[in-house]
C-alpha cells in the first residue's frame, strides 16, 4: 500500500524535482566559483558600505566582524535570493500538493476512494517530500563543492563546515515545508495555499531584513524563520547553531503535525 | 446466516450533514441489504452526492451516523474501502494515468494484482490500455473510472451518476454488468437523476429532496403506484357516452367511441369496473415510473 502511494507521488514529482535540483547544482557551482574567485574585488568594494554590511548581516545571520575572511564571502552562495527562491519554490510547490493540490484538481476523490487513511497519504507524501528536499540541499552542496574546485585549495571553504551550513539550510526548508503542509491542509485551492505561504515566507524574510535597521523589527525578529539561519556563524566560527536548527526543525514539525491533524479531520469537498 | 435474515450492507441512521447553515442531508435513515441494486434518486442539489461523500468518508456527518459492513464510515473509512468500489460524480483522474498504469498503481495500493481483471473489464468497455487520461474524451475517462471502481470486484459498489458521458451501448453494458454483480451477491448503490434510468437494474429506490428522504420503496411498489396509459374503444358512440369514469380512471380525451385515460388505480380494479360493459377493445400501457418521480419533484415545487 505504502509502495503504491510513494510510487504515485514519485511518478508525479520526479521531473520537477530533478529540474529544481539541477538548477540548484548549476547555480551553486557558478556562485561558488564567482564569489571565491573574485571575493577580494567584491568584498573590497561592496562590504565597505554600511548599508550593504547590514543587508549582508541580515542574510548570513552574523556580523562581519573580527575573524571575517574574504573567502567567507562564499557563504553568499547559500543565502543568494535565487538559491532561496529555488529551495522555497520546490518546498512550497511540493508541500501544497496534498491535500490542496489534490482537492483543486479533483483527484482526491479517487485517491481517498482507495483503502488508505488520510494520515497514510500525508505520511507518504511527506516522506517523498523530505527525500526531495534533501536532494535539493545535497545538489546545492555538491554544486558548491564542484564550483570551489576551480580555485586553489587554501582559498576554499572547509567542506565539513559547508555540510553544517547545508544542514541548517535543510532545517530552514523543513520549516517552510511544514508551514506549506499546514496551509495546504486548510485550503481547497492550491494557488491560494501557495500565495499564503509565499506571503508568510516573504514577510519573514522582510522582517529579518528590517531588524538590521529598526528596533521594533529587531524585537519581533524571533518570529522570522531567517533569524535561525546562520551560515556565516558556522563558516567563520566553526560553530554548530544547534539551538537555531532545533527551533527551525520544531517549527517544521509542529506545523506539519498540525497540518496532518487538520487534514485527517476536515471535510473534503471538490465540487 | 438464519433463513430470512437479511444483512444490511449500508445503514444510515438520522444522517445529517450541514455545510455551515446550509443543509446537505437531514435525518436520512436508509438500509441497503446485501445483494441489492439500490437506486438513489433526486434532483440536483437534493443531497445525493453529499450522502455518497459521507458514505465514502470524505465528509464527516454533522449528526447521526452511517455504517458500511457494520463499520463507521468516518472513523473506519480506510477499512471500509477495502471492499468498496467508488465512482465519483464529478470524476477527475491524474492526467498522466493510462488504464495500464492505473491497474499497477491501484493494484499496489490495494495490495493485489489487478492486471488480468482490469484487462477483461477494459475489453468489455472498449478501453485502450495505453491512452493517457489527458488525451481521453469525457466518456472514455468515465469508462476508466468505472473500470477502476469495478476492478477489485468489490462487495459494495457506490456509483454517483455512472452513466454520465457514456453512450447508450456502454450504458447497457454497465447495466448488464451491474445485474451480473447483484446476481453474485454484490451490492450496488446507484445514484441517478432519472428513475427510468435505474428502473431496469434496481430492486429498490430511495428518493431524496431538499436533503430529506421522501420515498424508500421497492420498484414493484412504485410501479403499483405509477400511472398507466389506458385506451378504451367502445362498441358504439352511444355506449361511450353512458358510463361515468370511476375516480381511479382519469379520462383525458373522448372522441367518438374512443377514450384516452390515465389509470391511477390497479389493473384488477379497472378490469372489475369494465367487466360487462360494451367494450370493443382495451389496451393498458406500462407503468410510467417517471410520472411518480415527477410527482415528487412537483411536490418540491409547490412546497413552501
Amino acid at each position: 500500500m505504502i509502495r503504491g502511494l510513494i510510487g504515485k507521488t514519485v511518478r508525479e514529482v520526479w521531473l520537477a524535482t530533478l529540474i529544481f535540483a539541477a538548477g540548484m547544482f548549476a547555480f551553486e557551482a557558478v556562485l561558488a566559483w564567482v564569489l571565491m574567485e573574485f571575493h577580494e574585488d567584491l568584498a573590497g568594494q561592496w562590504l565597505q558600505i554600511d548599508f550593504i554590511q547590514k543587508m549582508f548581516k541580515g542574510l548570513v545571520g552574523a556580523e562581519i566582524g573580527d575573524g571575517f575572511n574574504f573567502s567567507h564571502l562564499g557563504v553568499v552562495a547559500w543565502v543568494h535570493p535565487v538559491i532561496l527562491a529555488l529551495l522555497w519554490s520546490q518546498a512550497i510547490t511540493f508541500c501544497t500538493r496534498v491535500p490542496a493540490g489534490e482537492i483543486d484538481r479533483g483527484t482526491i476523490d479517487v485517491l481517498l476512494g482507495l483503502p488508505v487513511s488520510r494520515w497514510r497519504v500525508y505520511l507518504c507524501e511527506s516522506f517523498v517530500g523530505s527525500i526531495c528536499g534533501g536532494l535539493m540541499v545535497a545538489a546545492g552542496l555538491a554544486g558548491f563543492l564542484v564550483g570551489s574546485m576551480t580555485i586553489p585549495a587554501d582559498s576554499r571553504l572547509d567542506a565539513g563546515h559547508m555540510v553544517v551550513v547545508a544542514v541548517n539550510c535543510g532545517c530552514l526548508c523543513a520549516a517552510v515545508g511544514g508551514l506549506s503542509f499546514l496551509i495546504s491542509s486548510v485550503s481547497e485551492r492550491r494557488g491560494r495555499a501557495v500565495a499564503v505561504v509565499v506571503g508568510i515566507v516573504m514577510a519573514s524574510f522582510l522582517l529579518n531584513f528590517l531588524a538590521q535597521f529598526s528596533e521594533p523589527a529587531r524585537q519581533a525578529s524571533f518570529l522570522s524563520m531567517m533569524t535561525y539561519y546562520k551560515p556565516l556563524l558556522i563558516l567563520r566560527d566553526a560553530a554548530w547553531p544547534v539551538r537555531d536548527m532545533v527551533v527551525l526543525a520544531m517549527m517544521g514539525l509542529a506545523t506539519w503535525l498540525a497540518g496532518g491533524v487538520l487534514f485527517s479531520r476536515r471535510d473534503i469537498c471538490t465540487t | 446466516m438464519q433463513p430470512g435474515f437479511t444483512v444490511s450492507v449500508i445503514v444510515s441512521e438520522n444522517l445529517t450533514k450541514y455545510y455551515g447553515r446550509t443543509v446537505g442531508v437531514r435525518d436520512l435513515t436508509l438500509r441497503v441489504p446485501e445483494g441489492e441494486v439500490f437506486g438513489f434518486l433526486g434532483p440536483n442539489g437534493s443531497g445525493k452526492t453529499t450522502t455518497i461523500r459521507v458514505l465514502v468518508g470524505l465528509l464527516r456527518p454533522t449528526g447521526g451516523n452511517a455504517r458500511i459492513f457494520g463499520l463507521d464510515t468516518w472513523r473506519d473509512s480506510h477499512r471500509v474501502k477495502v471492499d468498496v468500489g467508488y465512482l465519483p460524480g464529478d470524476l477527475r483522474l491524474y492526467h498522466w494515468l493510462t488504464a495500464r498504469s492505473a491497474f499497477e498503481v491501484v493494484g499496489r495500493i490495494r495490495g493485489r494484482d489487478l492486471t488480468s481483471n482490469g484487462r477483461r473489464l477494459a475489453d468489455m468497455f472498449d478501453l485502450d490500455l495505453d491512452v493517457r487520461v489527458r488525451t481521453m474524451s469525457r466518456g472514455t475517462r468515465q469508462k476508466l473510472g468505472l473500470v477502476l471502481a469495478l476492478v477489485h470486484e468489490p462487495k459494495l459498489l457506490i456509483l454517483d451518476e455512472p452513466t454520465s458521458g457514456l453512450d447508450p451501448i456502454m450504458q447497457e453494458r454497465l447495466k448488464d454488468h451491474i445485474r451480473g454483480l447483484a446476481s453474485r451477491g454484490h451490492t450496488v448503490f446507484f445514484s441517478s437523476h432519472s428513475l427510468s434510468e435505474v428502473q431496469h437494474v434496481c430492486d429498490r429506490v430511495a428518493i431524496v429532496r431538499n436533503g430529506r428522504l421522501v420515498a424508500h420503496e421497492s420498484l414493484d411498489t412504485l410501479r403499483g403506484r405509477a400511472m398507466r396509459e389506458v385506451s378504451i374503444r367502445w362498441h358504439t358512440a352511444r355506449a361511450a357516452d353512458v358510463p361515468i369514469a370511476p375516480d381511479f380512471l382519469e379520462v383525458h380525451h373522448r372522441m367518438d367511441r374512443q377514450w384516452q385515460c390515465a389509470l391511477h388505480g390497479s389493473v384488477p380494479e379497472l378490469i372489475r369496473w369494465i367487466a360487462g360493459k360494451p367494450v370493443a377493445d382495451l389496451s393498458i400501457g406500462q407503468p410510467d415510473l417517471d410520472s411518480v418521480f415527477r410527482r415528487y419533484y412537483d411536490e418540491e415545487a409547490v412546497e413552501p
